[in-house]
């Protein structure tokens, strides 16, 4: 296994060069040479049509896939080298993910479910007791600690996925549309929140297809059509900090 | 939407889930050959005697006529007397002496046949070629003959008493079910092998219409024998004779050849049924999505049944196929255990199996499928994505307090998602690990049974009578038999040597005759199995076997009186000794038994080696010392032919079934992988390694396996002692408890992880997959 560290450029927490990924031999790239970077403490917001290649770029960053060309760099390390096992160690220790529908294990409470990164990444279970146990407070569930996800309401159950996202301190916070599932208050309420992260110095990639929630929350955005970046030299704030 | 929409949308779905497909496929396909093999060892298990008899035109009696005495036409003749239904020969024959590598193998009964076919006595070659040419013989019996130290095909046997001691290579083996001879030649070459002097002598076959009865059998000879000039006939054997000794072995073989075929079968119903509902509930999702379509409920059914009937019906076609191919070898030694000619797959095991299996496939899938129809879309769809809600999450709870490593925890409660699931895989896993812990154990026995009967570990040498001797009857005369006893006693390698006399001796309370042993000095050494009491240490007593007690009604302990010749011995029965035989037998010091230790009655000397000497080395000094001109000779003890053949059959069975298990086990793997597809998804998102997914997949199917490892090893005991008991049972004798006690409680554990074995090997390579599936993948998947 080949692993390659790549010195984080100006602070970049990402940095992709020529990232492509075709998902079918003979068909159109679903990310077409793509080359960007995300700066420390930055809330970048991908944004796109259905199909243009938001959640594979997210993917790509997030190393759940493999890019067919060109690199990915998160946290000063190579990742589209490293073997699936190292790959998810990685991922364990920097990289934490927010999905639009939640994915919480319905079978574990939502202590179970906020410890179980820090689990796989090895941390000790007091260690990772006390983490679980701060995010849960910090996001206003711990009285629901030892309740079912399905019990939960949608934006309570977003707040568990943060809490889990978070527990392993990493690096890099990735949200796939994370208000796409809440209606309107509840989206505001998870948007203020990731701001919140962010203005503790938390770097954020946002995907969404909302315009009002990129505007509003991220300093810079990214547009994707077909796989390919629209405006990818333009660095636009939003105005979106607080 | 029309039927064949509905079955083409189906098939639709089951070509984008080949992998299920291919599942469904092979667990029928081992499911299929499995039963096919069940059923045909059931039915070779059923009075295969009768069986085979009956396809090989087995002959009522075969009689040996002095050919001097009566023309071929006149032997001819005798197939056309009343009551003969068929009849064949006559054939020449001649009884010589053999010698195989140089020692001697006893004598032959030759027949000269041109062809091994015939209306009576139809031969059947089980290796090899029948006899094209001079100089070469087919022997009675099986390949496992060569395989168990006798010749086997290719070698070469001297005819010792012919002039020029002609060699006959062994060119195959054929069965005649009523052993009418020992061996054939080319008709032309039996007069080259005949003693100088010796009469010439032939063999004609007969069916008769009444030949039930050895009373019927003696009036039929009897009626032959009037047909002919007199003296002409020298002998008749029946085949009642036949059949009592294959019966025997039969008998013995039945009950673990029926243990295995219905741990087979109800390992196949249980798998089937669990894999095919399982299909049909994880098209739950898909059934949704076309009942909202506008699907009826009846064309749901009809589309599912159809989904998983095409891959359950290739499955049951190369089953069948698989099966008789299995059968082949399968058959071929039980047929050689059963001592007869050859067993075929009955041709209602090949239509049955497949049948029974599609049926049980489509009552399988019917259920769920019915309940798949009557469901509204939104359910199926929901029904179709994850387990019922707050199924094992109380699990899961434990788990995660006993602190395992998270991978570990999570493993061992995923099981209780499905618990009708794993319950039926438990139950697989439970006969599959029963199954090769009950083989074990009988291997155990059969060794340790074999050892007892054959002497083989205390008595390595018997020197045995081969060729004729210098006294009356050509027994060996004084002379000869003190020189064994010299040769014996000036090799280093003697530790013990005992000569063992044999004669016919009266029983009060047994009509027959008991075949009575005594030995002609210590015997301490030779550690006979001993079912009760002990082995005789002191004049007066003596020992009996199983059917001895059976017989006569008396005890160990008890007295009796035993007439040898005219004379009344008073002796006392101190033990019963493990041995496998209808006869009644009894065993006891030359002492004892006066009368019984004279030259007349010497038959054999057992013969006990120091340690560390080479048994081989030690005959063919002893066979050097006596020359070639004596009549003893050394040997080993007898081979075990029947054990060694029930070893590897047992070993073939308990295979089949641990694979067909562990197919069970893969297949519940996989399929809870594909309900659970997503939830890895998300482990491999939050950071979960390969190695890690390993194991917690691999623990989902290790709690059940230890729970049936606890069920399959007292169940594997109990079907062992009882097995053992039951072949005991056949074999007319008791059993010592060295036989039947062969899991000491270090060995039943150590067996116990077959249950781990078959799961982990069976949940390996869906666990492989699910490591090595890429985290985006998994989540697209759901």
């Amino acid at each position: 296994m080949r692993q390659q560290n790549v010195p984080a450029v100006g602070g970049d927490v990402i940095r992709l060069d020529g990232a492509t990924k075709t998902y079918q031999h003979g068909a159109p790239p679903a990310l077409a040479d793509v080359s960007m970077s995300v700066a420390t403490g930055e809330v970048v917001a991908v944004m796109g049509p259905s199909g243009s290649g938001k959640s594979t770029l997210l993917n790509l960053i997030a190393g759940l896939d493999r890019p067919t060309a060109g690199t990915v760099t998160v946290a000063g390390r190579r990742i589209d080298t490293l073997g699936e096992s190292a790959l998810a160690r990685f991922r364990a220790r920097h990289i934490g993910i927010i999905f639009q529908f939640f994915n919480l294990l319905d079978d574990l409470t939502v202590e179970d479910n906020v410890l179980l990164p820090a689990q796989l990444a090895g941390a000790s279970r007091q260690q990772a007791r006390t983490r679980a146990g701060e995010l849960l407070a910090r996001m206003g569930i711990e009285q629901h600690r030892n309740a079912y996800p399905a019990r939960l309401s949608g934006g309570q159950r977003q707040r568990v996925a943060i809490a889990r996202a978070l527990v392993n301190s990493p690096e890099l916070l990735l949200a796939d549309e994370p208000t796409g599932a809440l209606d309107t208050a509840t989206g505001q309420e998870i948007g203020r929140l990731l701001r919140q992260l962010n203005a503790d110095g938390q770097t954020l990639v946002l995907v969404t297809h909302d315009p009002a929630l990129a505007e509003r929350y991220a300093a810079r955005m990214v547009r994707l059509v077909d796989g390919q970046m629209a405006d990818a030299a333009a660095r636009v704030p939003m105005g979106g900090r607080a | 939407m029309n039927w064949l929409g509905a079955i083409r949308t189906a098939t639709g779905g089951m070509l984008r889930h080949k992998v299920q497909a291919v599942v469904i496929g092979m667990v029928l396909l081992v499911s299929t050959a499995s039963a096919t093999l069940g059923l045909a060892l059931l039915a070779a298990s059923s009075t295969p005697f009768t069986h085979a008899f009956a396809a090989q035109h087995g002959a009522d009696v075969t009689v040996t006529v002095n050919a001097a005495r009566a023309s071929s036409a006149e032997l001819a003749a005798t197939g056309t007397l009343g009551g003969v239904t068929a009849a064949a020969g006559p054939f020449a024959a001649a009884t010589v002496q053999v010698q195989f590598e140089g020692q001697p193998s006893g004598q032959l009964v030759l027949a000269g046949r041109a062809s091994p076919r015939g209306s009576v006595d139809d031969l059947v070659l089980n290796a090899g070629h029948w006899p094209d040419g001079p100089g070469q013989v087919v022997l009675n019996g099986g390949p496992a003959l060569g395989q168990g130290g006798g010749p086997p095909v290719g070698s070469t046997l001297s005819v010792t008493g012919a002039p020029g001691a002609p060699g006959l290579t062994v060119v195959g083996f054929a069965n005649s079910i009523t052993n009418t001879a020992d061996g054939w030649v080319t008709p032309g070459e039996i007069a080259r092998l005949r003693t100088p002097g010796a009469p010439a002598s032939a063999q004609m076959l007969y069916r008769f219409t009444s030949a039930g009865t050895y009373a019927q059998i003696r009036a039929d000879v009897a009626e032959v024998t009037r047909a002919l000039p007199p003296g002409a006939v020298t002998g008749a054997g029946s085949w009642l004779a036949a059949e009592d000794a294959a019966s025997g072995n039969g008998a013995i073989m039945e009950p673990f050849v029926v243990a295995f075929a219905l741990i087979g079968l109800v390992m196949a119903v249980l798998i089937v049924g669990n894999v095919v509902s399982g299909a049909v509930v994880a098209g739950y999702h898909r059934i949704g999505v076309l009942k909202s379509l506008g699907l009826t409920p009846a064309q749901v059914v009809v589309a599912y049944l159809s989904r998983v009937g095409w891959p359950a019906l290739a499955g049951c076609v190369a089953g069948v196929v698989a099966g008789n191919l299995l059968a082949v070898s399968v058959l071929h030694q039980s047929s050689a255990a059963y001592g007869v000619g050859s067993q075929q797959v009955p041709w209602w095991a090949s239509v049955a199996a497949p049948v029974g299996m599609l049926a049980l496939t489509a009552l399988a899938a019917f259920g769920p499928a019915l309940r798949a129809g009557r469901l509204s879309a939104a359910e199926a769809i929901a029904a179709g994505r994850a387990p019922r809600a707050g199924r094992g999450y109380a699990a899961h709870r434990i788990a995660t307090r006993l602190g395992l490593p998270r991978p570990v925890g999570l493993g061992l409660a995923a099981p209780f998602a499905r618990p009708a699931r794993t319950v039926v895989t438990l139950a697989a896993i439970a006969f599959g690990a029963t199954a090769v812990i009950f083989a074990f154990g009988l291997n155990s026995s059969l060794s340790r049974a074999a050892a007892s009967q054959t002497l083989s570990a205390t008595v390595p040498v018997q020197i045995q009578q081969f060729g004729p001797g210098a006294g009356p009857q050509q027994l060996p005369d004084a002379a000869q038999n003190a020189a064994v006893t010299a040769a014996l006693r000036a090799q280093p390698g003697t530790q013990h040597d005992v000569a063992l006399y044999g004669e016919q001796v009266k029983i009060p309370g047994i009509a027959r005759s008991v075949n009575a042993q005594a030995f002609g000095g210590d015997t301490s050494w030779i550690d006979y199995g001993i079912i009760a009491g002990h082995w005789y240490d002191a004049p007066g007593e003596v020992d009996v076997n199983t059917a001895f007690l059976t017989a006569s009604g008396l005890a160990v302990g008890d007295t009796a009186t035993v007439t040898i010749g005219t004379t009344p011995v008073a002796v006392r029965i101190v033990g019963e000794v493990f041995h496998p035989s209808k006869e009644p037998m009894l065993y006891g010091s030359a002492q004892t038994l006066a009368g019984i230790a004279t030259t007349a009655n010497l038959q054999e000397y057992y013969v006990g080696l120091r340690p560390g000497t080479s048994a081989a080395a030690y005959m063919q000094a002893v066979n050097a010392a006596l020359g070639t001109r004596s009549p003893w000779a050394a040997t080993g003890p007898g081979a075990g032919h029947f054990y060694k053949i029930a070893i590897d059959l047992i070993g073939l069975l308990a295979l089949m079934v641990a694979v067909a298990a562990g197919l069970g086990v893969l297949n519940t793997v996989l399929m809870t992988t594909r309900d659970r597809v997503h939830d890895l998804g998300i482990f491999k998102a939050l950071g979960m390694r390969p190695g890690q997914m390993l194991t917690m997949v691999v623990c989902w199917i290790a709690g059940p396996a230890v729970i049936a490892a606890v069920f399959a090893a007292p169940a594997a005991v109990a079907l062992n002692t009882a097995t053992v008991r039951a072949m005991a049972g056949t074999a007319h004798t008791g059993i010592p408890a060295s036989i039947t006690q062969v899991f000491p409680p270090s060995r039943l554990a150590l067996l116990s992880l077959a249950a781990l074995a078959i799961a982990v090997a069976g949940a390996l390579l869906p666990a492989g997959w699910a490591a090595r599936a890429r985290p985006a993948t998994a989540l697209r998947a759901e």
